[in-house]
């Protein structure tokens, strides 16, 4: 029972380490595409611009021809429209007088350059002035035409736009596309494994099914092809298919700029520097806090104090500190050192670190008092009985032969404090900031990893989109968690080694 | 060790002119009461988070001075409907309670045999060197911050369960309830065997064994197949967060009731061992007794940990503000105290002195004295554990 026990401990360890390593790791190492490599040189100047402009060209010579298909796509919805268009034409010159120049004045928007969807408006309007004359039957057969092509084409377009859509979401803009502010709009998919998403999505068509009222709806999936079936665009879908490594150049890429480069457009593009110097700054602060008051703690529960009434109580705050919930130190947090003492306007990486340093605070001391205790009574006995006054025997033999015990503890609790989010929540963390400088953290909020993994991935957007980014955060930050516990548990064993001689 | 340094001082005083020794045991009292002062800070601590939380929390209960607003106090704890933000906004804090209490106990449930046996495995039955490679993995659950559990739990967990939730569960029965079965049935089958004449003991009781274990495989198959068959509407709920929970929870009770169980000593174990019982019986009757309260201990800290975790409830919960219907059903969302103060608080900030921000802070009153009574407790056990050991 006990082994398996530690098995399914062992197991539990390994499932819930092994999504985040192997998937965390997928946002340092990806296969990258061009868009990739233009993004990066673009928002960030990383690159050189011959490579960029020689793989940008080749890239786009390997889509012109899905491009140009639809061109000809267009072209031929446009002609089906230009028959009615000309039939009007010839109704016009029949018809003469006002009738004539009022029809002409409208079908002058319907030139050669003009879209489909300019067309359809032009004939839309120009079936209402045909309805609105008082002897409308003589116009029957033109407003049957225009009625009967329009609609065709309508639902043509609809189809054609669905696609232009999902080939929009894998490549980025379309030649002629109109380039809108929001940033995720100016590039395709960065990754290849979203491009395969993505070219999944272009390829065939999701539509959910609620016809058997007694399932909760089926997933349908059929082909997109079947809605371009001879036309000009049926090929697109088998080029598409087969030649998107030629379209995308997807080369796999070590991308610790990852670590390094802050985000772009709420993460859809860069990296996670400012959580990472935010959680490094709230880190940092807390110890700055927790280990003088710990450590001197320490040394005093262990070396002066008398086992006094006011010392055991002293030990129970101590242990009621430690028991406290973390939610409870993020409001008492926000209660005093904000409202209260306000040592900042807002929140703040000091008010944050302050409240972390409290919450670490008890760790800080068992750990030290534990080593503290550890060391040989003999070291003191032999201080003391040299004259040493007990200042001194603290100072320079007890503690240093204390210090790796006491380091074992330090980061360990920093571990802590580097992951703990909720008493951040309302005393530093900002889902969207910059990274700080050292002296802004007095007085500015800043977005941290804890914070930022919870908030990416349960308020973000689009969530799905970026998941690579939440699982990137979250490797990140367990990653530097057990380098310091391996840091701990290293120096323990060096202690260990040392103690048994 | 007074006496030592006593000692010492004396014989300093007789080298130096007084006052030099007078402003020596001076400079020793400033430090010592410096040293005092620091140390306080974190009682200190305690005090202000007691002092600033009721503060904030009183309002709630209290709107005007000296008019104690008893319907509040009976809605807060009697009530289920969690509307902070109607006007008048309704704070029936009994869901929220529930839910704590719910995930709480299903943590429990996770945690502690599992905690217990691999303690008893660790402290008795493991070798040394093996014991090495073991703790570690316990200290890796314990360092995972508890926003990367909660990130597994919604991310990985969620979706695992909506989608394959009844061969998650058949597949989670199994694995839990073969072993114990198969220790059931060796067991029943040992103590059948029992009554039976020496020389045909060992056959009765492979048959005894192999009959109960047929007939437990089959119940665990009808059982699997059951469990098979249910689906789960949403992924994040009771149940999710439960398992999370007491994985989380796990390394406080294995490492603590581990301690507990070393502290009993090698004479207890070796006395009984000379009384002819076998390492089982040394466990079961001998250590695990004596080490009891250090255990209860040990859950009780489990406890705090499930009760005070905000992250992973907010994230995987669901955070659905009601009393599962029925009771036990640990497939429905449910919301804890802790992930109403984070979730809520967020929107109560700007309304900092709104009835919706002293409720909060009455929930974290709440929290708070349990933790604290908790602790109390714990810490009674563990000084009573201590005395009786003394003593033996």
């Amino acid at each position: 029972m006990g082994f398996f026990s530690i098995l399914v401990m062992a197991a539990a360890l390994i499932l819930i380490l092994y999504p985040i390593i192997s998937r965390g790791l997928s946002a340092y190492i990806f296969r990258a595409t061009s868009e990739h490599r233009r993004v990066q040189f673009t928002e960030f100047g990383i690159g050189s611009a011959q490579e960029i402009e020689r793989e940008t060209a080749e890239v786009t010579a390997a889509r012109q021809p899905v491009f140009d298909m639809i061109v000809a796509h267009e072209k031929d919805l446009k002609a089906e429209l230009q028959e009615a268009v000309d039939q009007v034409h010839a109704l016009a010159a029949a018809e003469g007088g006002f009738l004539q120049r009022s029809l002409e004045r409208r079908l002058k928007r319907a030139h050669a350059d003009a879209s489909v969807e300019e067309y359809l408006t032009v004939l839309t309007d120009v079936r209402k002035s045909l309805e609105g004359q008082f002897d409308r039957e003589r116009f029957t057969d033109v407003i049957t035409l225009i009625t009967e092509r329009k609609q065709r084409v309508e639902v043509e377009t609809k189809k054609l736009t669905e696609m232009k859509h999902a080939l929009r979401d894998l490549l980025g803009p379309l030649p002629g596309d109109r380039i809108t502010e929001l940033l995720r709009s100016h590039y395709g998919q960065t990754r290849w494994d979203r491009c395969l998403h993505y070219q999944d999505k272009f390829l065939y068509r999701y539509e959910w099914d609620y016809s058997n009222p007694e399932l909760s709806g089926l997933k349908m999936r059929t082909p997109r092809v079947e809605d371009f079936r001879g036309t000009d665009l049926e090929p697109a879908f088998a080029y598409v298919r087969d030649n998107l490594e030629a379209m995308m150049q997807p080369r796999l890429t070590l991308y610790w700029q990852f670590l390094t480069t802050d985000s772009r457009d709420a993460h859809f593009f860069g990296g996670i520097w400012p959580e990472v110097l935010g959680t490094f700054y709230l880190t940092i602060g807390a110890m700055l806090f927790a280990i003088p008051i710990g450590v001197i703690a320490a040394i005093y529960l262990c070396e002066y104090a008398r086992p006094t009434k006011t010392v055991s109580l002293l030990r129970s705050c101590i242990s009621t500190l430690a028991g406290v919930p973390s939610i409870v130190f993020g409001l008492f947090g926000l209660a005093f050192f904000l409202n209260t003492i306000s040592v900042s306007e807002s929140k703040s990486v000091l008010a944050g670190s302050l409240t972390l340093a409290l919450m670490i605070l008890p760790t800080v001391i068992r750990a030290s008092e534990e080593a503290i205790l550890a060391v040989p009574f003999t070291y003191k006995e032999a201080a003391l009985g040299l004259g040493a006054g007990r200042w001194r025997t603290v100072l320079t033999v007890i503690l240093p032969a204390a210090l790796p015990g006491i380091l074992t503890g330090i980061v360990i609790s920093m571990g802590r404090a580097a992951g703990e989010t909720a008493p951040i929540i309302f005393t530093a963390a900002v889902s969207v900031g910059l990274a700080l400088s050292p002296l802004q953290t007095l007085n500015s909020p800043t977005p941290a990893l804890p914070w930022n993994i919870y908030n990416l991935c349960t308020e973000h957007e689009a969530v799905d989109e970026i998941r690579h980014v939440q699982f990137g955060m979250v490797f990140t930050l367990v990653a530097l968690v057990l380098m310091l516990n391996i840091i701990a548990i290293a120096l323990r064993a060096r202690i260990s080694r040392k103690l048994r001689g | 060790m007074t006496a030592v340094t006593a000692s010492s001082s004396k014989k300093q005083s007789l080298m130096m002119s007084r006052r030099a020794g007078r402003m020596q045991r001076l400079g020793q009292i400033l430090g010592q009461s410096f040293l005092f002062s620091i140390t306080s800070l974190s009682a200190f601590a305690v005090l202000f988070i007691f002092f600033f939380i009721t503060r904030d929390a009183i309002p709630f209960f209290m709107p005007e001075a000296g008019a104690f607003n008893w319907e509040n106090l009976r809605q807060f704890f009697s009530e289920t409907a969690w509307y902070p933000s109607a006007r008048p906004g309704q704070f029936g804090a009994l869901s929220l309670f529930y839910g704590s209490a719910m995930v709480t106990l299903g943590a429990i449930l996770v945690a502690v045999p599992l905690g217990i046996s691999a303690a008893v495995c660790l402290s008795d039955v493991l070798a040394f060197n093996l014991r090495q490679i073991v703790k570690p993995v316990i200290e890796i659950l314990a360092a995972i911050p508890s926003v990367a559990y909660g990130f597994f739990a919604l991310v990985v967990f969620a979706p695992l369960l909506q989608n394959a939730g009844g061969t998650v569960l058949a597949f989670g029965f199994w694995i839990v309830a073969l072993p114990i079965l198969g220790i059931a049935c060796i067991i029943a089958g040992q103590t059948f065997a029992a009554r039976f004449p020496e020389n045909r003991r060992t056959v009765a009781a492979l048959t005894a064994t192999a009959i109960l274990g047929v007939l437990s495989l089959v119940l665990l198959w009808l059982i699997g197949g059951k469990l098979s068959g249910m689906s789960i509407s949403s992924g994040t709920n009771a149940f999710n967060v439960s398992i999370i929970l007491g994985i989380m929870a796990l390394p406080t009770v294995v490492s603590v009731s581990e301690d507990a169980l070393q502290a009993v000593g090698r004479e207890l174990r070796e006395g009984s061992y000379a009384l002819g019982a076998t390492r089982a019986e040394t466990i079961i009757k001998t250590v695990m007794p004596a080490a009891i309260s250090g255990i209860l201990a040990a859950v009780i800290l489990g406890v705090m940990r499930a009760v005070g975790e905000t992250m992973v409830v907010w994230m995987a919960s669901g955070n659905a503000a009601q009393i599962p219907s029925p009771f036990y059903n640990f497939m429905e969302p449910v919301r804890t105290l802790t992930a109403t103060i984070a979730g809520d608080m967020g929107e109560a900030d700007h309304v900092t002195g709104s009835e919706r921000y002293h409720v909060l802070f009455a929930l974290a009153l709440c929290l708070l004295a349990f933790s604290f009574i908790m602790n109390l407790v714990s810490e009674a056990i563990v000084r009573r554990s201590r005395k009786k050991l003394g003593k033996e």
